[in-house]
């Protein structure tokens, strides 16, 4: 008897959830309150919930780990999956507002890290609003890496303020990421990225990252390749547009 | 939190009716008192009223003003309200010296210590910075145009306050926070780097006021929140150093005083909330006073300074009156904390 492999919201062959269970649309009102739980503040942030494997629930660790790599609006999870088992020793979280798509990134790393015994146990996601909730999961100068990948591009001028970034959402982001940390950003959208290099280049706490330190560094080739929307621009023969900023100090 | 109706502008408009408001010249010159779009000022060394002049093009208030203060030295006044204008006045001829638009309504303001720059923020989250060096007082000048300086993505913000020793302004929000940044050199330019966040309230936060005294003159800052609680920290780490609970500090005693609130539905009194609704600190540095949601009076904590503590004095009713606080101010000299009801 075949079974009907059609209705499972999971793949019986990978054991992978199945994306067209959970289609989303792309947008989500990042203002209406949609009753997710957040942490009160960073401490209160349940590490053990996340990464049981590598955080264990009654450690005694007066240096405990902690994460360092977020991907803002992190989508079907595909960055996360890429940097996972290029940093293996890293904690890395990924936030996503839509309701479905969380779920999905949720399914997809459980899944991986039954099939990959020992890997995958450092990625997690969360669902959340991050332009309004990162202080309250991050210490101050706690992340070294904080992507940005084909956010929203709020094409209306009366939208602007919206954007993930901007002049004023720069200063919770320079809080949160570490001096030498870096911010990576891309977009297929022309205008958005000229916006987005325009706010990093004239925010005090970011300056440019050199050619050659862009071309050294592995994670800038993941920006086009490892996602979905990255993949999507690529078969589609479109351009992207990216602004790798580091954070420094702040002028005296 | 009320982010959808942000969206919508100004078409969706609270019937409520604004809190009345009070202020305390810091010299002890005159009192203000702000109902509604009305702003009354009384002259404490004349003992009568104060005649305010305003000739700008859109002068006095034309709707509720939802925050008003006096800065440091008591030479400058300011208030603001939701007809998006911040005034500032000169307390020594009531003159309005300066009217500020902003291009939405206006829910806090502060003064920085120097009295060289006025800040506000708007229903967006976002705070505004105006300077008012070079202008010499008593004079009229052109309206001045504001700079964007730091915002709470949507968030509305309750209270802003600039610590005392200047270095850091405050800002708190309805979404939880209490945001901590430095002053820069020129407000102006923006204020980005952010010092540290308070985070520890489980309810929007009302209200913001520092307490110092010369021997601890950085001070440290206290909160009010709808979660009932007063919070003490230091804004330097963000770190929580005290919280006093005012819901369970009530007992038997004092719950006769308290105007139960009666439920909509089924007209069952419920528990009355203790939602701090506004505090100030006693510049003796001791004492902080409290106005609590369905407190028919004031009640009084003790902040140990070098113990870094709160703990509960005692609470003052008002007998036989139905009148909650809604805004509270000090005094310098009998350390006394006056206050403002409205008839509930």
């Amino acid at each position: 008897m075949i079974e009907k492999e059609t209705t499972s919201t999971f793949n019986k062959s990978t054991g992978l959830p199945r994306k067209r269970f959970y289609r989303a649309r792309a947008h989500s009102n990042p203002l209406s309150d949609s009753h997710f739980p957040v942490p009160l503040s960073p401490s209160q942030f349940d590490y053990s919930l996340h990464y049981p494997q590598l955080v264990p629930a009654a450690s005694d660790d007066d240096n405990p780990k902690r994460i360092q790599f977020a991907d803002i609006g992190c989508g079907f999870g595909g960055l996360l999956v890429a940097l996972s088992t290029l940093f293996p020793d890293k904690l890395m979280i990924g936030m996503e507002i839509r309701d479905k798509v969380s779920e999905y990134v949720k399914e997809r790393i459980s899944a991986l890290r039954t099939t990959n015994p020992g890997q995958y146990q450092n990625i997690s996601v969360v669902r959340t609003n991050s332009m309004k909730y990162i202080p309250n999961y991050f210490e101050k100068g706690q992340l070294t890496k904080m992507f940005f990948l084909f956010p929203d591009p709020h094409f209306k001028e009366k939208n602007h303020r919206r954007r993930v970034i901007s002049p004023h959402l720069l200063d919770e982001y320079a809080y949160t990421l570490a001096v030498g940390g870096i911010i990576y950003t891309i977009t297929d959208v022309e205008e958005l990225g000229e916006w987005m290099k325009g706010c990093l280049e004239n925010h005090p706490m970011f300056e440019a990252l050199m050619e050659e330190e862009l071309e050294n560094d592995l994670v800038v080739k993941l920006l086009t390749s490892a996602t979905e929307e990255g993949q999507k621009v690529a078969r589609n023969g479109g351009q992207t547009f990216q602004a790798v900023y580091r954070r420094i100090a702040p002028p005296l | 939190m009320g982010d959808a109706q942000m969206e919508e502008g100004d078409n969706t408009r609270e019937i409520e009716v604004a809190p009345a408001l009070i202020a305390v010249d810091p010299a002890q010159r005159s009192v203000a008192v702000a109902v509604g779009s009305d702003l009354r000022v009384y002259d404490l060394i004349g003992d009568c009223p104060v005649s305010l002049v305003d000739d700008s093009a859109k002068p006095f208030h034309s709707d509720s003003i939802r925050a008003i203060r006096y800065d440091a030295s008591g030479k400058l006044f300011v208030s603001a309200g939701d007809d998006k204008l911040v005034k500032i006045w000169s307390t020594d001829s009531w003159f309005c010296i300066s009217s500020v638009c902003c291009e939405k309504r206006v829910s806090a303001v502060a003064v920085s210590n120097d009295g060289l720059f006025v800040c506000f923020a708007d229903k967006f989250g976002v705070v505004w910075v105006v300077s008012l060096k070079g202008d010499a007082e008593n004079q009229a000048l052109a309206d001045k145009k504001a700079a964007p300086m730091l915002a709470h993505y949507c968030s509305i913000i309750t209270s802003l306050e600039f610590s005392p020793d200047g270095r850091f302004i405050v800002s708190a929000d309805r979404d939880y926070k209490i945001r901590v940044t430095v002053v820069p050199k020129n407000p102006l330019d923006g204020a980005h780097e952010i010092q540290t966040f308070c985070l520890g309230h489980s309810e929007y936060v009302s209200c913001l006021d520092f307490i110092h005294s010369p021997d601890y003159p950085h001070g440290l800052l206290i909160s009010g929140s709808g979660d009932s609680t007063v919070r003490l920290w230091d804004v330097t780490l963000g770190s929580l150093l005290d919280t006093c609970e005012i819901g369970s500090k009530f007992d038997r005693r004092f719950t006769f005083f308290l105007k139960a609130e009666l439920s909509a539905t089924d007209g069952i009194e419920e528990d009355p909330c203790h939602a701090v609704t506004d505090l100030c600190t006693c510049p003796n540095g001791t004492s902080v006073a409290l106005a609590v949601q369905s407190l028919k009076g004031i009640m009084l904590l003790n902040c140990n300074l070098s113990a870094k503590t709160l703990s509960m004095a005692k609470v003052v009713l008002v007998e036989g009156e139905t009148l909650i606080p809604t805004s509270l101010g000090t005094s310098l000299s009998e350390g006394l904390p006056w206050r403002v009801t409205i008839i509930s």
